[in-house]
């Protein structure tokens, strides 16, 4: 219940991390891959789909498409990286906790990002961006278990 | 004053306020940098080198700095971003003037550009050979302000070269060239 991965995309569509919030074996990961792939284009349609004088020009592009196991979130950053999260909650999602957890992403990313050491285009690798990561993704699943959803 | 941090109020307990720098540890690092590597390296390289240093520092802060706003859109939009958000930031006023012949080329004119302050201008009717000098000196300084601003603007998705001409010094015009 929560967020099943995390994955930040770069602007050449070249993925710099990808992680299963879960311990998964490697078929899960060809297929987290292959799902948030799939993702890209859904990403390039929604930014498309935007693109009329009435709509929120948002870096948050919320539910890119269902699939049958997990609900795929978007967000698109003004230097076009792209986050996308993996839910595979069963009830409804709460856009503004979505909205939330990208916003931290957002935050912790561009706080790596500005280390003199970073090179951009190359994965990030770092425990220390793990850690982050699983914090905030703790802060979701703390949100939706008060909520009321079985926790198994 | 930039400086000093305000000393915090009674009623705010157990907030730390912002941590600030002084502006002049900003100008003495950029002036001593300028020195370091010219000492280093002969001109070209050592310009290059400063512009690729700005380059990475560029990048950085087109991350940082886009980070709430909303999407930009077409290259006009985002030239607007690094005249206005981007260059009050990083050089606290925006760009005074800016023009384009909308063929690609965009001339950003700032009448008081905050890094050459320290440099005194040749006096008014000196010999054109000390104006010169005047000139190449300050152009020495602006390899890494143009590499910033190129830095920006290609992680924004605007490849582009950016050339300094520091004409009426503090007055600076930058000339953004979009590459096809």
């Amino acid at each position: 219940m929560g967020i099943a991965c995390v994955a930040f995309i770069g602007p050449q569509n070249n993925p710099m991390y990808l992680r299963s919030i879960d311990p998964a074996s490697d078929d899960l990961y060809m297929k987290l891959h292959y799902v948030v792939h799939c993702s890209l284009d859904a990403v390039e349609e929604k930014v498309l789909l935007k693109r009329g004088p009435g709509d929120s020009q948002d870096a948050y592009l919320g539910l890119l498409y269902p699939t049958e196991d997990y609900k795929v979130y978007g967000y698109l950053t003004n230097t076009h990286v792209k986050i996308i999260v993996l839910l595979d909650d069963e009830g409804t999602v709460k856009d503004e906790a979505v909205m939330r957890v990208f916003r931290r992403l957002h935050g912790l990313y561009v706080d790596t990002a500005s280390n003199p050491f970073h090179k951009f285009g190359l994965p990030l690798s770092s425990p220390r961006f793990d850690g982050a990561v699983d914090g905030i993704v703790s802060i979701y699943r703390g949100a939706g278990a008060s909520q009321g959803g079985f926790m198994t | 004053m930039a400086g000093i941090p305000p000393a915090p109020s009674p009623g705010v307990v157990g907030k730390k306020p912002a941590r600030r720098c002084a502006e002049v540890c900003l100008e003495l690092l950029c002036a001593e940098s300028v020195r370091l590597f010219h000492d280093k390296q002969s001109g070209p390289a050592a310009a290059a080198a400063l512009e690729a240093v700005g380059y990475r520092v560029g990048q950085q802060l087109a991350e940082r700095y886009t980070r709430d706003k909303p999407r930009l859109g077409d290259t006009l939009e985002i030239i607007k971003f690094v005249c206005k958000d981007f260059w009050l930031a990083l050089f606290k006023k925006q760009v005074d003037n800016l023009k384009t012949n909308h063929r690609g080329v965009y001339v950003l004119q700032d009448n008081g550009f905050r890094w050459l302050q320290r440099l005194s201008p040749p006096a008014p009717g000196a010999d054109p050979g000390r104006e010169e000098a005047a000139r190449q000196l300050a152009l020495s300084y602006l390899h890494l302000p143009c590499g910033i601003v190129r830095g920006a603007l290609c992680h924004l998705g605007v490849t582009c070269t950016v050339e300094a001409d520091p004409k009426q010094m503090p007055s600076c015009t930058f000339t953004i060239r979009i590459m096809a």
